[in-house]
């Protein structure tokens, strides 16, 4: 026994973190998942955790329609109503459909490209942890960021300027409490995990494919993922700033949108659409690459206009730069510039519209099965088709002067999220959930999911519209009883839970799917990309032998030759790049060395903000340097491990 | 059935759904529907909507009927079926460039035009009233001297009293933070700004009294700050104007 005890001294830090590194490397039990670098461990975490904020937003939505449901409703009062609109709206954006992308991001990027990993695993494994822990700053605001009193008194805590804020309105002349300042530090740390993902894609996407796959040779997800990468790398500097602006008034009395001082409210709104408009693409973007791979291998027949598609996409990145001041119409910027970003608005609508005629094309003539995740695929050109083309009407101004800030506005900007960037992400979890589990998801529960949700989004939704051109403006937390619009707000809160409940099913699909004995097999759809070519679930090492790649869609041309008259002959024996193995030490594969550190950086931010809410609180304000220290220690350890052990 | 009767068909059934979409928006009745214009600008403005409405439901019914041909005649009818592989066509991609390009100049014109008419400033006969927004309620001041009391302060009134048929310049002003005045059935809807003054005209063709109400987010009091357009002949006007200017 005495021996025991002198072997049981206490360890140091060093020989701690090779302990965690070691046990992490087993791919068993808390540590691997904590100190992961895996691509597609820290792809499915950001999956999990984007639906459990998905769960939490929802929840929030059902609320604001129960209490729109019936005219003069007191469901809940005004105040708390203003919160959850602007909980559920930053929720369902920045925690919700942004990091669900991201999650495609990771899961799959390295796959189609044939890579071991992405670029940076660690930094990415910080992107995950930083987009946590903002996350849960920001929704850590229902506890206390109410000036009346914490949530244990009853008093809702979110912060409650909106999801676009407008100054003044946010200043804490008008919002005390300290909502706001979570709101403004969460959407901060989001940004700097976004961008550092955005940064990790671009380098992956352009150094690490395989050999032979040049540009025009990656699938189209690819594309779109390089795209909304760059997108986010020029777009989160822009909120980034004018967070910092609203910080400074808020926290230090600055005076950049305080009117009393000379400031300039529309300053805010600039800045903010300026963020934003990119921002809608950032979000709708990789739902058309998942539904750009989607169709062809339900249809078998290869992309339609795949440059058209490709080039239709960096073109809407392009012209989102120059069309912000649309959401400004009403702001009084003048004839001049009204006209300007009218017209600017309505040419988008030109590489919207090539995408949707070529997804058409792709199908056109083709062999279309109709499987869950090829309905979700329908379901979103149809949904963003309406999408579009109300933006279209949203784009004449002087009839936007009507429809701005009215009900038609939230219809419109949830046919876009929902009917499209939702009905996208969906498509993509029904398709590539056996890749990634194994299991095949149920196609009945599937097909039950899929008419529900569709149905209940257009009975929630579509009766919007009419609301506003009925004159209901949004943000209202209750309406009188002669307006006209209870019936069809009515009918929206009825849909608003017939989508619940379709989500319901889905999570039920999981379970029963995850717990059937049936196999998928590597390849259950007769994919075209990479990913297929590899076991479901892929290992640690994803290939093997890193494939040499010579077309467009290459799994698919080992599968099948083109006969004289194009149509696809079946190769015998093909589909493969060599044979599994079950582990990647016999092959001399090195995948980097899990690490704990990028965890433990990623906490400073977050105390930090901590910090500087609470920075008149003598016992909360040193938790400033606390935050800095942790940050500085995670990141010097980081750069001193070695990436391989 | 045969193709043409379809088609027939089809056409009938698009022309009755879109009649009773325009008929019904304006029947739903309702004090702020846009579709129930009672002055020039807001008649424009629904104008201008059902102008692009129509040719964006066209769109939206072939691309849903298309998608719906698409998967029926497409459909797959054995596992081991395989299509030809088609990978583009650069002439069906320069015409659906091209084509969208053309409705959109058709959609840009009076898109410009409109923006052009009512965005001018308020002619000089016109009735000049400064709304004053805070939270959470409008206060109007008639800014023309003729309704200036001895001190030269304007009149002022908690809703907006206005002659029918005759222009009326608002300037807006904000008190505090950033609102939106609208009065639905006159006009479209122009910021109230801290620290700008946004300027916009409008009449009531017909008398009446239209609601209007805040339509920007401005606190816990947004849903309640409501006020009325009442909108009386000429004469009634003057009327009530000498009343307002005798009482104290």
């Amino acid at each position: 026994m005495t021996g025991a005890v002198i072997e049981q001294r206490t360890p140091t830090i060093g020989e701690a973190l090779r302990r965690i590194r070691q046990e992490a490397a087993t791919y068993n039990g808390v540590w691997s998942w904590l100190a992961t670098v895996d691509h597609k461990r820290i792809g499915l975490m950001y999956g999990a955790t984007a639906f459990v904020f998905f769960l939490i937003g929802g929840v929030e939505a059902l609320i604001i329609r129960l209490q729109l449901a019936r005219p003069e409703s007191s469901f809940v009062d005004a105040d708390a109503y203003n919160r959850l609109f602007t909980m559920h709206g930053t929720t369902m954006i920045f925690l919700v459909i942004m990091p669900l992308a991201v999650a495609f991001f990771n899961l799959l990027v390295p796959l189609m490209i044939g890579a071991r990993d992405v670029a940076f695993p660690r930094l990415n494994a910080f992107s995950y942890w930083l987009f946590l822990s903002g996350g849960l700053l920001m929704t850590a605001s229902f506890f206390t960021g109410n000036p009346g009193g914490s949530i244990f008194d009853g008093k809702l805590g979110a912060p409650d300027g909106g999801w676009f804020g407008y100054a003044p309105l946010t200043l804490n002349q008008f919002s005390a409490g300290t909502g706001i300042d979570y709101w403004a530090f969460g959407l901060l740390i989001l940004g700097i995990a976004s961008m550092a993902g955005g940064f990790n894609f671009v380098v992956t996407i352009i150094n690490m494919r395989a050999p032979g796959m040049t540009m025009f040779k990656m699938p189209l997800f690819v594309w779109m993922t390089l795209v909304t990468s760059f997108l986010i790398i020029f777009a989160m500097p822009v909120i980034t700033v004018a967070l910092f602006q609203l910080l400074f008034d808020r926290l230090f009395g600055g005076v950049f949108f305080s009117v009393a001082a000379g400031g300039t409210p529309l300053l805010w709104q600039h800045m903010f659409w300026l963020f934003g408009h990119p921002e809608v693409y950032i979000l709708i973007l990789p739902a058309m690459g998942i539904v750009s791979e989607i169709l062809p291998t339900f249809s078998r027949k290869p992309l339609f206009g795949y440059p058209f598609i490709v080039f239709s996409g960096i073109a809407i990145a392009f012209m989102s730069w120059g069309v912000w001041a649309h959401h400004m119409y009403t702001t009084g910027l003048g004839t001049t510039a009204n006209a300007a970003f009218g017209i600017s608005t309505i040419l988008i609508a030109v590489p919207t519209g090539i995408k949707i005629f070529n997804w058409l094309g792709t199908m056109w003539g083709g062999s279309i099965r109709i499987n869950t995740p090829m309905l979700f695929a329908l379901g979103f050109i149809a949904m963003f088709t309406i999408g579009g083309l109300t933006g279209m009407l949203h784009s004449m101004v002087p009839s936007d002067f009507q429809q701005q800030d009215t009900y038609f506005v939230v219809a419109h900007l949830h046919q876009v999220l929902i009917g499209g960037a939702l009905f996208g992400l969906f498509g993509g979890i029904y398709y590539w959930f056996p890749k990634f589990s194994g299991k095949l998801l149920n196609e009945k529960w599937g097909q039950l999911h899929f008419w529900t949700m569709f149905i209940g989004f257009n009975v929630t939704f579509q009766p919007m519209m009419i609301l506003g051109l009925l004159g209901m403006p949004r943000r209202i937390s209750s309406y009188s009883d002669g307006m006209g619009w209870g019936l069809w707000n009515m009918m929206a809160t009825a849909g608003a839970f017939l989508i619940a409940f379709s989500i319901v099913v889905f999570m039920v699909n999981v379970v029963i799917s995850l717990r059937s004995k049936e196999k998928a097999g590597a390849d259950p759809w007769d994919g075209r990309t990479l990913e297929w070519a590899i076991p479901s679930p892929p290992p640690a090492y994803n290939f093997a032998e890193i494939p040499q790649v010579k077309a467009l869609d290459d799994f698919w041309h080992t599968k099948y030759v083109e006969s004289e008259t194009g149509v696809p002959v079946p190769v015998v024996a093909g589909g493969a790049y060599g044979d599994d193995h079950d582990s990647g030490e016999g092959l001399g594969i090195h995948l980097p060395s899990p690490s704990i550190l990028p965890l433990i950086a990623a906490l400073g931010p977050a105390i930090m903000a901590a910090g500087f809410i609470y920075y008149d609180n003598p016992w909360l304000l040193p938790l400033i340097p606390v935050g800095v220290v942790i940050t500085l220690v995670g990141v010097f350890g980081w750069a001193l491990e070695p990436a391989t052990e | 059935m045969n193709v043409r009767r379809v088609r027939q068909l089809a056409g009938v059934a698009i022309a009755v759904a879109f009649a009773a979409l325009l008929a019904g928006c304006g029947a739903f009745g309702g004090d702020q529907n846009t579709f129930n214009p009672g002055g020039d600008v807001a008649e424009r403005q629904r104008d201008l909507f059902i102008l692009v409405l129509i040719p964006a439901t066209v769109i939206l019914i072939l691309v849903s009927a298309a998608i719906l041909y698409i998967v029926v005649r497409f459909r797959r009818r054995s596992d081991d079926e395989m299509p030809v592989q088609v990978h583009g066509n650069m002439r069906l991609e320069i015409a659906w460039t091209i084509a969208p390009l053309i409705l959109l100049a058709f959609i840009a014109v009076p898109t410009v035009d409109g923006i052009f008419d009512l965005g001018r400033d308020a002619r000089d006969d016109a009735l000049h009233v400064r709304v004053v927004a805070f939270q959470w309620d409008w206060r109007f001041e008639y800014l023309d001297p003729e309704y200036a009391d001895a001190d030269g302060n304007p009149m002022t009134a908690e809703e907006l009293f206005i002659p029918v048929d005759r222009e009326v310049g608002i300037e807006l002003s904000s008190l505090d933070v950033i609102h939106s005045f609208w009065v639905p059935k006159l006009a479209g809807k122009l910021d109230v700004i801290p620290g700008r003054t946004n300027r916009m005209w409008f009449n009531a063709t017909e008398a009446g009294v239209y609601p209007g109400q805040c339509a920007e987010f401005c606190g816990i009091g947004h849903a309640g700050m409501k006020f009325d357009v009442i909108a009386v002949e000429p004469a009634e006007f003057d009327a009530w104007a000498l009343e307002q200017l005798a009482s104290p």
